[in-house]
């Protein structure tokens, strides 16, 4: 709400907006002795204005009911079903979905890491593909930005990976129409290839350059849905001089892609490395990048080799339990695996 | 900043570079990727030095004909150079391909620059000559194809087991990749990069023997080995193939008879065996072949 909407006298209104209060959430935030000093009037009228700002907004509110103690809160009824009724990306197998509860999640950010060659450029060439599945399908018709540091993206892949979700959707057109017969679907592979904005980066720099012109770049195409990030680590295994710096650089690049999930409503996954980590006088694997960017996520999955078959394991996540679940990569991309062994297990 | 469209190359694939030998193209789909980093890891004596060889002849192919239509930079750290080995595989291809060399009247050593590098320091200030080389040479093909033979070599014995040091030697690992990289993005190179192998010893983390890639083990010669330079290494690199031969697989007896002494001599080649360990692109395959006088042929 605007504050030149406010019932108030010219002057004081004019004195608000050239102050900086052009919102009603920054009025209700601030104490009366502050505002009456920012905006050089008397406490008594500012705490006029705090106080009709106050009314105002608590009737403004979405059903009335909600009297929020601090103005833009809102209660975990809403916020429950707002998040249930967020879409989910599928990652093309069942078994994955079923412990990532239904697909990568959006609004949040999703670290995926394993050793090399074990999948993690797929999973993003398969998920910037999913994303773009029609709503009719079951999907976000969504858009999707592909950031490259490593240059693992192969072009003939994601057509390869394209193709194989164009015949899919074909193949399930058939039975939703109950013709069983494979028709034409609207998207081509081609399609799917111009809906994945690419960028390739070289430096660390070029990286936070691009990372911080995101939010500008997702305002002007506001259909894209995931950004996926292949792989955030490695510009960052330089010499950094500068350990603290590093960590600064790399929380406040986790912290913009926190906002960009919020604010857009779209998933951020972040394709990350292991490393050998030498706690308590032996080797052990641990994910790249330290220990303090290991709170800058809010899901992590870690993929690993059990035998001879690709497994994933939900690491962390405030909402799914751990569990873990087979995978293979195919020439169709990701798949359930098709041993027969028991494939997912909860922990 | 701009996105680049994946659809501004038709047909959609990116630029490979052929091996010179059928069967290995067919599992690499083609060849050698540029734009991309790829590793060859190999004990001494499988063939990692004759087939860097090979492709820097074949980069000068016309890309019709799956080349690159430029030269090569071979960049090694073991001595000495097989000079005499890269006169024989220019004779033969010079031989082959006249077309490419008739009108300059040039062969095709003429386009395979040589450089070695001592040490980790020195490799660094080779690369930052590379982008004025690339962009100066007044030569006839410009430089497509970048060889470093071998990475291992270079750091053999700079460092110490040392956590810190190991930290370091990552370190290096990551400048050299990302240096790499950025050459091959912005000049659309291919990279080849050599590896050893060391013998596989059981330690108590168990992390020498973990899994990378398609291959549970790799053995070479009848002995578990791994690549050298550990996990770090392996996340700098896009691809992995692997080289091994086995003392028990040699190919094809050939009475050969020697016009000039009039005796016959049974030549032996070792198979050698290539495998795709990790890849963005290429499914697991694997494929044989043996090293000829005309260089890397492959065996059905």
């Amino acid at each position: 709400m605007e504050t030149s909407r406010l019932p108030l006298s010219s002057s004081i209104r004019g004195k608000l907006i050239s102050a900086g209060y052009t919102s009603l959430s920054s009025i209700s935030s601030v104490s009366s002795t502050d505002l009456a000093r920012d905006v050089k009037i008397t406490e008594s009228e500012a705490f006029e204005i705090l106080k009709m700002a106050n009314q105002i907004s608590g009737s403004s509110s979405c059903n009335g009911r909600s009297s929020s103690l601090v103005n833009g809160a809102r209660n975990a009824w809403d916020m429950l079903n707002e998040e249930e009724a967020l879409p989910r990306i599928t990652t093309s197998c069942s078994d994955l979905d079923k412990i990532l509860g239904g697909g990568i999640s959006c609004r949040d950010v999703t670290e995926i890491g394993g050793v090399p060659g074990i999948g993690k450029t797929q999973i993003g060439i398969q998920l910037s593909v999913n994303v773009q599945i029609p709503r009719e399908f079951g999907g976000l018709g969504g858009k999707a930005i592909y950031i490259d540091t490593e240059g693992s993206f192969m072009v003939e892949r994601a057509l390869q990976i394209a193709q194989a979700c164009v015949e899919d959707m074909e193949e399930y057109t058939g039975y939703m129409h109950k013709h069983f017969k494979a028709s034409q679907v609207q998207m081509k592979p081609r399609d799917i290839l111009e809906n994945i904005f690419y960028f390739r980066v070289c430096s660390y720099t070029e990286q936070i350059a691009l990372v911080n012109h995101l939010d500008k770049f997702i305002s002007e195409n506001k259909d894209v849905k995931v950004v996926i990030v292949d792989s955030i680590t490695f510009h960052f295994r330089q010499d950094f001089d500068d350990l603290a710096q590093r960590t600064r650089v790399l929380s406040e690049m986790a912290l913009k892609f926190m906002k960009l999930a919020k604010k857009f409503s779209l998933a951020v996954v972040l394709l990350n490395q292991v490393t050998t980590k030498y706690t308590e006088g032996s080797f052990q694997l641990a994910l790249a990048l330290g220990d303090s960017w290991s709170h800058s996520c809010t899901n992590r999955v870690i993929l690993y080799w059990n035998g001879d078959e690709r497994y994933a394991y939900i690491d962390k996540s405030p909402s799914l339990p751990s569990a873990s679940a087979s995978y293979t990569v195919t020439g169709r991309g990701l798949r359930n695996s098709s041993s027969s062994s028991k494939r997912v297990k909860m922990m | 900043m701009k996105p680049r469209s994946l659809l501004s190359q038709s047909p959609t694939t990116s630029l490979k570079l052929t091996t010179g030998c059928e069967t290995l193209d067919a599992c690499l789909h083609g060849g050698f990727p540029c734009d991309s980093l790829t590793e060859i890891v190999a004990e001494s004596g499988c063939g990692k030095t004759q087939l860097c060889l090979q492709l820097s002849l074949c980069a000068q192919l016309p890309i019709s004909n799956g080349g690159l239509d430029g030269s090569a930079l071979y960049l090694h750290s073991e001595f000495p150079f097989p000079f005499r080995r890269l006169h024989q595989l220019s004779r033969s291809f010079h031989l082959s391909n006249p077309s490419i060399y008739a009108d300059h009247n040039d062969n095709p050593c003429d386009h395979v620059f040589i450089q070695n590098v001592h040490n980790v320091d020195h490799l660094f200030d080779v690369m930052s000559k590379i982008e004025s080389f690339v962009k100066n040479s007044k030569t006839r093909l410009p430089l497509k194809l970048i060889v470093l033979d071998s990475v291992a070599a270079l750091f053999r014995s700079e460092f110490e087991n040392t956590p810190s040091d190991l930290r370091k030697r990552a370190s290096c690992f990551f400048k050299i990749s990302g240096k790499l990289k950025q050459l091959a993005n912005k000049f659309g190179l291919a990279v080849v990069i050599t590896n050893q192998v060391t013998d596989f010893v059981e330690s108590s983390d168990g992390l020498s023997g973990l899994r990378i890639g398609n291959l549970r083990c790799l053995y070479s010669s009848g002995r578990r080995v791994v690549p050298a330079l550990g996990l770090a290494w392996a996340n700098c690199v896009n691809s992995r193939v692997f080289i091994s031969r086995s003392d028990d697989s040699i190919c094809q007896e050939r009475r050969e008879d020697d016009e000039r002494s009039g005796s016959s001599y049974v030549s032996r080649r070792a198979r050698r065996r290539f495998d795709i360990v990790f890849s963005p692109y290429l499914p697991a395959s694997s494929c044989e072949f043996v090293i000829t006088g005309e260089g890397i042929c492959g065996v059905r």
